[in-house]
Parts: structure tokens; C-alpha cells; sequence
């Protein structure tokens, strides 16, 4: 199987960068239901470069998420990486674009960046302590220059808007008819409470610790994970940012390890724009909210067609009460 | 229904001591991460026995209280849901928050204690 998709990955590689590649150590990082990450050695003559390459969808893999939530194919996703590098985002370079005879499925290799990704570690591991301010300061630099892309460069993004967001994660749960209070009342109090902000921007969509490579020394090397990339509200990127499970533990709120204050004032610097706190603010209650429902799904997902029964996927849905109560401390003011 | 020695939770406790003292320290990677991740599931178990009845009834308790009605507390807390998304409860209603809150404490104090103190 190893041996299948290194040779199909050779093949594509040899043929895109118009000379003979060889692939060694290919070996799989993380995959999901929907994404696989593998790791490799390419050999072009007498240089060898680390690559990683991205699967974003395998085989006839569909799942209903997908049909709600707008994600993005590895071609789109790669797009949408470069139209961010090309505003000073910092990303893995994009190598190439995978086609579809490349038997691949949909995807494509970036250049492999060094560094840390676990968001515990990033929040709270002494090493990076230094590192705090500075990675507090890139994130509100990043978020501004990928708000900055102009739309017309990435016409693939579909328009979600606050009211679409609240509707999608509404759906999710009448889908599984789960009915708790907690999920009801936040759910409620998000389709009262959301910002009437109309004016649509590119949005990364998941830009949180634990979705970026990290070092001590340089702070935040690159962005991570742009397939749920879509037409949104700005502010929406910079709450969920802020959600308490995504500080992993640490104690400040920007990613576990920034200020709010440090991350608004880096981004309205980088950008010119105000940030719009209540909206933020919102959008991180709503955060707690939408991670409740995701954690919902997983542990439901056993009862879907064609799923097997997970010990992982049953233990994040008994996460489901971890962000319905950060969600209540922080609307009483207590987050 | 049958029933020997040990009891459940000491069994429980003794599947999770073998997992935790034996097993886990001959592993790495995927399987041990599977390891901790089914020993803190067989924790949840495990507080469950301990306390799941007690917080409960609790919970149907202070269901009757706020709703003014009888039931399980199944058909409570669906009607409770039912209120919420009609709007027949404010939000603001400080009953409801404080009944909400306790009920996530106590869930939360079988699924997952550590997360009441950060």
C-alpha cells in the first residue's frame, strides 16, 4: 500500500517538476476522516529536499459533515495557501498541485516546515515562553494579511455569514436529534445574539493554536490547515483564536498564550481596520458552542453508516460539557 | 441479576491499574496514546458508579423545581429544551443559568473533574 503511493507520488512529481524524482521515507504523520498528512524524502538529482504531501479527501470518502460544512479540495486549499503567501502569510510553500491522473486523489505537496505544532505544548512548555509576545504579535499580523486577500484571487470560497454559521450548526444538531439544555440554550443565545456584520472577507476558518508550526526561536513559522477557508466575518477568525479550548491549558486567552489587548492592537496595526469587540466576543461564546457540537458528531459518529466504533471519538464526546461551560463563564463575564 | 466478588468498581479498578502499571509503560506511540485514552474512558466509568445516580436525581430534582412539572429526567430535560428554543424561558432568567451551570458541573465532574478547576 506504502509502496503503491510512493511510486504513484514519484510518478506525479517527476512528471510536475519536469525532471526524475525519487521518493524515499514516505511515512504518515496524522489522517483524519477527511485529510491524510504523509511525510517523504524527495531526491532530484543530487539535492534531497523533506516534503510533506496532503491528501484532502480518500477514496469515495464522503460524510455528511462535509456536505454542511464548506471544505475545501486539495487544489482549492493549495490555491488558497498561495494567495495568502503571496500576502506575506506565512505558510509551507506549495510544490505542487496533484492532478486527478495522478491517481492520487485530490491534493498536493508543500515543503516541510520544521517545528512544533501541539498547542499544549506551544501554551505552556517554558521553552517557549519568550516566544509568547512575539507569536501573540504574528498571529494578529497573520489574520490581518490573510483578511487583506482580495477576494477575486480565491473565486472558489463560498460565502458563510454570521446567520449562515449559527443555521449550519443548528442543522448539525437536529441532525443527530441530541437535545441537552446546555447545547439548546447556546444555540438559542447565538441566534439572538449574532452580529448583524454583512461585510464578507476571506477567513482562514480554523486559525487556532495547534493549526500552526511553532519554534522557540522564531515564534509562528507557518499557517497550517486552510480547508475550511471560506467568505466570513472577519471577526470570526480572531474569536475562535480566543476559545478556551484551544489555549490548551494555558492561561491567557489569545491561544493560551497572548492578551486580547496584544492581539487586537497587532492586528488593527498590521491592517488599519478596528476591531469590532463585541463581535469577537460573540464569536468566541460561539466558539465554545460550535466545538460542543463537533464534539457531539464525533462521538456520534460510530452510529453513521459504514463507521466503526472508536475508543478516541467516544471519549471527545464526553468532551461535549467542556466548552458549554467555558461558554456560560464567559457570557456571565467570568472568561 | 448475577452477581459475584469483586465488585464492578473493583474490577474496573483493577482493569485500569493493569493498563495504567503494566501495559502502558511497554508502549509508544499509536497504541499508547489508545491506552491512556481507554483508561481515562474506564475513569468516567468509574466516577460513574461513584456518583452518576446521585447527581441524577439532583438533576431531576431541580428539573421539577424550575418546570413545575413530574417526569423522568429524560422527558424533563426535553422539555426543558422544548421552553428554550420556543422562548417560554428568558434567557436571562437567573434560575435557568444557575440550573444549566450545576448541571454542566455535575456532568463534567463524572466526564472530566479537571476541567471545573482550570
Amino acid at each position: 500500500m506504502a509502496e503503491a503511493l510512493a511510486q504513484k507520488l514519484q510518478a506525479a512529481l517527476s512528471r510536475q517538476l519536469d525532471g526524475a524524482v525519487v521518493v524515499r521515507d514516505l511515512a504518515r504523520l496524522t489522517g483524519g476522516a477527511t485529510k491524510q498528512t504523509y511525510a517523504f524524502t524527495a531526491q532530484e538529482g543530487g539535492s534531497a529536499r523533506r516534503l510533506i504531501m496532503q491528501l484532502t479527501s480518500v477514496g469515495e470518502q464522503v460524510n455528511s459533515e462535509s456536505e454542511m460544512t464548506p471544505r475545501l479540495n486539495g487544489e482549492y486549499d493549495a490555491r488558497l495557501t498561495m494567495a495568502a503567501a503571496a500576502k506575506g502569510v506565512l505558510v509551507p510553500k506549495v510544490v505542487c498541485i496533484l492532478h486527478k491522473d495522478d491517481g492520487l486523489g485530490s491534493g498536493y505537496v508543500t515543503e516541510f516546515v520544521d517545528g512544533q505544532t501541539l498547542g499544549a505544548k506551544i501554551s505552556r512548555d517554558p521553552a517557549f515562553l519568550p516566544a509568547h509576545e512575539k507569536m501573540t504579535e504574528q498571529a494578529g499580523i497573520m489574520l490581518a494579511r490573510i483578511h487583506s486577500i482580495d477576494r477575486a484571487t480565491v473565486p472558489f470560497l463560498k460565502e458563510h455569514g454570521p446567520q449562515d454559521q449559527v443555521r449550519i450548526y443548528r442543522r448539525l444538531v437536529e441532525h443527530h436529534s441530541y437535545r441537552l439544555p446546555a447545547l439548546e440554550f447556546g444555540l438559542r443565545w447565538a441566534e439572538q445574539n449574532v452580529p448583524q456584520r454583512n461585510q464578507l472577507g476571506v477567513i482562514h476558518g480554523d486559525f487556532r493554536n495547534g493549526n500552526f508550526i511553532a519554534t522557540p526561536e522564531h515564534g509562528i513559522r507557518a499557517i497550517l490547515d486552510w480547508e475550511i477557508g471560506q467568505l466570513g466575518d472577519p471577526m470570526q477568525d480572531l474569536g475562535w483564536f480566543c476559545v478556551k479550548t484551544w489555549r490548551f491549558g494555558g492561561s491567557r486567552p489569545a491561544g493560551g498564550f497572548g492578551t486580547r489587548e496584544a492581539l487586537f492592537a497587532a492586528y488593527e496595526k498590521e491592517c488599519g481596520r478596528t476591531v469590532d469587540v463585541e463581535a469577537v466576543r460573540f464569536w468566541e461564546a460561539f466558539g465554545s458552542v460550535k466545538w460542543a457540537v463537533m464534539c457531539l458528531r464525533k462521538g456520534l459518529q460510530y452510529t453513521e453508516p459504514g463507521r466503526r466504533l472508536e475508543i478516541e471519538q467516544c471519549a471527545i464526546g464526553r468532551r461535549v460539557e467542556e466548552p458549554l461551560y467555558d461558554f456560560f463563564n464567559l457570557i456571565e463575564g467570568r472568561g | 441479576m448475577p452477581s459475584g466478588l469483586p465488585k464492578p468498581e473493583i474490577l474496573l479498578q483493577a482493569a485500569i491499574a493493569y493498563l495504567r502499571e503494566e501495559l502502558l509503560p511497554t508502549l509508544s506511540g499509536y497504541h499508547a496514546y489508545q491506552v491512556r485514552v481507554t483508561i481515562s474512558v474506564l475513569g468516567i466509568l468509574q466516577r460513574s458508579f461513584e456518583k452518576g445516580a446521585a447527581l441524577d436525581a439532583d438533576e431531576r430534582q431541580r428539573l421539577v423545581e424550575l418546570l413545575g412539572a413530574e417526569g423522568s429526567r429524560t422527558a424533563l430535560n426535553d422539555m426543558l429544551v422544548e421552553r428554550i428554543s420556543k422562548d417560554e424561558v428568558s434567557l436571562d432568567d437567573p434560575q435557568l443559568r444557575d440550573h444549566i451551570l450545576r448541571s454542566l458541573d455535575e456532568a463534567l465532574q463524572i466526564n472530566n473533574p479537571k476541567w471545573l478547576k482550570n
